[in-house]
């Protein structure tokens, strides 16, 4: 086949992908929302249909441009949200059990190909001078798998922000039904915090409205906040060390392209502005006071630089990386 | 007289200690350096594009006052990004200093046993067929076989045994490298230099200062140049028909000091040459005609013109612009005045022609195609003899013309001259002998990489065991009971302590499979097979102490 007749399989594999992960992520939100496993069935069987799409894709672009299928922005996006949707698939849901977090894994691979097939296309072509290296192998794909288990890191801490909030006002309800507390009887947030970690209040609190069924549905389907809480924490110390391999190896590469291995140019700078917030957070969990909701902010804000060390540098800042498009 | 809430000095020292050592010190260091880290992303930074931050400089002209004063236009360089970092690696290191003498104490005394084991969140009693000290001993072995360090209690048939040290380990070799990485950092920008160097085509470079033009950036303790020399013996470059360039690759030989050849090489984007410790990338390229000029028959100027091109205006390609240079030629105009020649050469002719048509679009030049050089003749004092830039201020132009390649102009007229015309004309010739092109390089010598890698590699393995591995600890003490003895096992985990719940459970099977099946004292041989089973009764207390986990948990990290 020619490069051209790759390069259009590859096109038209993206937008099946990009189709079948819209109809997944529907399917897994109706999914969540009526809990009936014959929707999860479906929604997983689309998204694995859009990965099996979506890679294609990628290697079809490899065998139209006759290199490896991760040169720019279009190529990029394409191959990390087909990482995020596996992660989720394989991570969240295989090894960790938890469907609720795919929908949304599905959304951020919806958004992230939208923007790319909108903004970032490029026809398939050959890479310049400074990109042409085998450090391109070894830089990028460490990049894209952090930059991937990043995003569901950041899925996950959103999860569980929005839990741990409905947890908490569901325990004030019930501290303000308990008898009014006697002398050193105060509720301690902290042993809150552990109870919480065996079983979710909804449990201790059965809403008469609601049936049993539904509850107990619902409680496999979202797991508590100390359950999205350990995985997002998971997710992030996967991410963290391919995170710090990617920038290694952009150092190393940079050496090698350059002739320094660190310049503070804005994706250096960028990246390391990431690695030190994701840094900041796995301390944080460790320390005594910022635990829980802090930490959880920070990686939020660990989530928004990798976004802007991904979008803003390559698009809005001069610097060395801005050939991506 | 003072009053109670004043510190001494020492408890002042002791304070500012103990708030550098703390985690939330590191942690608002840390985010004070991405803070800084954003505004150098952000605003242009003099080391990397001195021309933006002056054109910023011109835009804003009070908030660019401002934030020069500030530091902002070299965050990296500033005073105060030196303060934050220094107080980190501080901080760092009063935290490392006391956690590596606790790491290499507790590595060097065995575990400490506990005397209520009960009390932790992991507990479990089984009745074994062994006595009391077999059962410990078999349980020290089945403990050692899963590489727990165990340790027997002196005084009764108890033992103590820890895993997962590798944590401690790796998060201080994680944090360690972090000081090695800066120490290879400032050694390597002490000691190093880098600096760009341009070579014609057939020239020969040397490694020393005068050999930089002035670029060189040396670290303050760089000792000296090697005095390799690089030959160009050619450059070749690839572009596509879009202008996208494919290749640039420059053929040289490295030779030694003594001139000697050691290789030849081809030096590319991505595959720089390294000898004598220098990395020397490709970086540019140009055009570099051979000019001859000649005075009534006498050779003025002999050799190649290193040129520069134009920087290209909006919506032009920058290889459509022509290239220029200058010839400086002092004395040597009419009653003695310096003369200048100015050069702008097309090396694709084509384009040049094309631009003659009114409302042409201009062409790139991906190749030389009979090349032309347009020169202008300037006479008047020159204020400097560089071979870059002419000053025409107190000059005047008094002819101009176009000469091609191979071929000779006479510098009054520009009419081309026949061969052997010379003494015709104006009595000054220029030939345009040949087109050569010249490769631009980066010179570069940091001595700190070996450290810089070897930080990297350790940050890289210390972080998998810090973020992987768990410390945990079991205990076990055995009681007589009849014939045998009761177990009692307590276990503790500072990370993962789902899976250690696990893993305890397993440990506690194992345990009793071996106490139970190990062959009793003679005596006791009897009444242990009357143990249902042979086994024993195992009564778990493992997730109702759970929720005690959270309280035992202390992690100490900088």
């Amino acid at each position: 086949m020619t490069d051209l007749q790759w390069a259009r399989i590859s096109n038209d594999a993206f937008n099946v992908a990009l189709f079948a992960y819209i109809a997944a992520m529907v399917g897994y939100f109706v999914h969540l929302s009526f809990k009936r496993d014959a929707f999860w069935r479906v929604a997983r069987a689309v998204a694995v249909i859009g990965v099996v799409a979506n890679l294609a894709s990628v290697v079809a672009r490899g065998l139209a441009a006759d290199r490896v299928p991760w040169g720019n922005m279009y190529e990029y996006s394409s191959m990390l949200a087909l990482l995020v949707v596996v992660g989720a698939l394989v991570v969240v849901e295989g090894v960790y059990k938890v469907r609720s977090l795919t929908g949304f894994a599905l959304m951020f691979s919806v958004l992230t190909m939208a923007v790319a097939v909108s903004f970032l296309y490029v026809g398939p072509g050959p890479l310049v001078p400074a990109l042409n290296s085998y450090w391109i192998k070894i830089h990028v794909q460490a990049a894209i798998w952090g930059s991937s288990l990043f995003a569901l890191g950041g899925i996950a801490t959103i999860a569980y922000l929005v839990v741990d909030r409905a947890e908490r006002k569901k325990l004030e309800a019930l501290g303000a039904q308990s008898p009014p507390p006697i002398m050193g009887g105060a509720i301690d947030l902290d042993a809150a915090d552990d109870a919480r970690a065996g079983a979710a209040p909804s449990d201790l609190v059965p809403d008469p409205a609601e049936d049993v069924q539904a509850v107990l549905a619902r409680r496999r389907l979202v797991p508590s906040a100390a359950g999205l809480d350990r995985l997002a924490y998971r997710i992030i110390a996967l991410a963290f060390p391919i995170w710090t391999f990617a920038v290694i190896a952009g150092a190393i590469w940079a050496q090698e392209a350059w002739g320094r291995y660190w310049g503070w140019d804005p994706k250096e700078t960028w990246s390391f502005i990431t690695w030190v917030v994701f840094a900041g957070y796995l301390h944080a969990r460790a320390t005594s006071g910022w635990k829980g909701r802090r930490a959880a902010v920070i990686a939020l804000v660990g989530f928004a630089s990798l976004l802007v060390t991904y979008y803003a540098v390559n698009l809005f800042i001069v610097g060395l990386h801005s050939y991506a498009k | 007289m003072s009053s109670p809430q004043r510190l001494s000095l020492s408890q002042s020292v002791a304070l500012v200690w103990r708030t550098l050592r703390s985690m939330r010190t590191a942690l608002i260091l840390l985010l004070l350096i991405a803070l800084a880290s954003i505004a150098g992303s952000l605003l242009p930074q003099r080391p990397n594009s001195p021309e933006r931050v002056l054109q910023y400089r011109a835009e804003h002209r009070f908030w660019g006052t401002f934030l020069d004063r500030a530091g902002l236009f070299d965050v990296f360089g500033s005073w105060w990004f030196v303060l934050i970092t220094t107080l980190l690696f501080v901080s760092l290191i009063a935290c490392l200093v006391p956690r590596t003498r606790a790491l290499w104490r507790a590595l060097r005394t065995p575990p400490m046993q506990a005397r209520e084991i009960d009390a932790f969140p992991q507990f479990a009693e089984i009745r074994v067929a062994a006595g009391p000290d077999l059962a410990i001993d078999s349980a020290r072995r089945a403990l050692r076989r899963r590489r727990f360090r165990v340790a027997r209690d002196s005084s009764r048939p108890a033992l103590a045994a820890e895993k997962g040290v590798a944590r401690e380990v790796g998060s201080l070799a994680f944090h360690w490298a972090f000081i090695l990485l800066l120490a290879g950092v400032i050694y390597g920008k002490g000691t190093g230099f880098s600096g760009l160097i341009a070579v014609v085509e057939g020239q020969t470079w040397v490694d020393a200062e005068a050999n930089y033009d002035g670029t060189i950036q040396a670290g303050r303790f760089f000792d000296g140049f090697t005095g390799v020399g690089l030959r160009l013996r050619d450059f070749g470059s690839d572009f596509l028909r879009s202008g996208q360039p494919m290749d640039f690759v420059s053929s040289v030989d490295l030779q030694a000091p003594d001139g000697s050849l050691l290789r030849q090489q081809d030096i590319r984007v991505n595959e720089p040459a390294k000898i004598e410790g220098l990395w020397i990338y490709q970086s540019g390229f140009g055009w570099a005609p051979v000019i001859e000029v000649t005075d009534r028959g006498e050779v003025v100027w002999s050799g190649p013109v290193v040129m520069d091109r134009d920087p290209a205006p909006e919506g032009v390609v920058e290889l459509a612009m022509p290239w220029r240079g200058v010839v400086k030629l002092p004395g040597t105009g009419a009653q003695g005045t310096d003369r200048a020649i100015e050069l702008e050469l097309w090396p694709d002719s084509r384009a040049f022609a094309a631009l003659l048509d009114p409302g042409a679009e201009p062409q790139a030049m991906l190749v030389a195609f009979e090349p032309i050089i347009r020169f202008s003749v300037w006479e008047g004092p020159l204020s400097d003899l560089s071979s870059s830039g002419l000053d025409t201020a107190s000059m005047r132009e008094v002819s101009a013309g176009i000469v091609g390649a191979e071929r000779t102009a006479d510098l009054g007229g520009g009419a081309s001259l026949a061969e052997g015309d010379a003494e015709s004309g104006s009595g000054s010739t220029i030939s345009f002998q040949e087109l050569r092109e010249y490769s631009v390089f980066q010179v570069a010598r940091d001595p700190g990489l070996p450290l810089v890698l070897a930080a990297a590699i350790l940050i890289l393995v210390g972080l998998l065991p810090a973020l992987y591995s768990s410390r945990r600890k079991v205990w076990i003490r055995a009681d007589p009971d009849g014939d045998g003895a009761v177990l009692r096992m307590g276990g503790l985990a500072m990370q993962r302590k789902p899976q250690f719940e696990d893993e305890f459970a397993r440990l506690v099977e194992a345990l009793a499979t071996a106490a139970g099946g190990s062959p009793p004292p003679s005596p006791a041989n009897d009444g242990a097979q009357d143990l249902p089973g042979d086994r024993a009764q195992v009564s778990q207390a493992g997730s109702q102490a759970g929720s005690q986990a959270g309280s035992q948990e202390r992690v100490q990290t900088p």
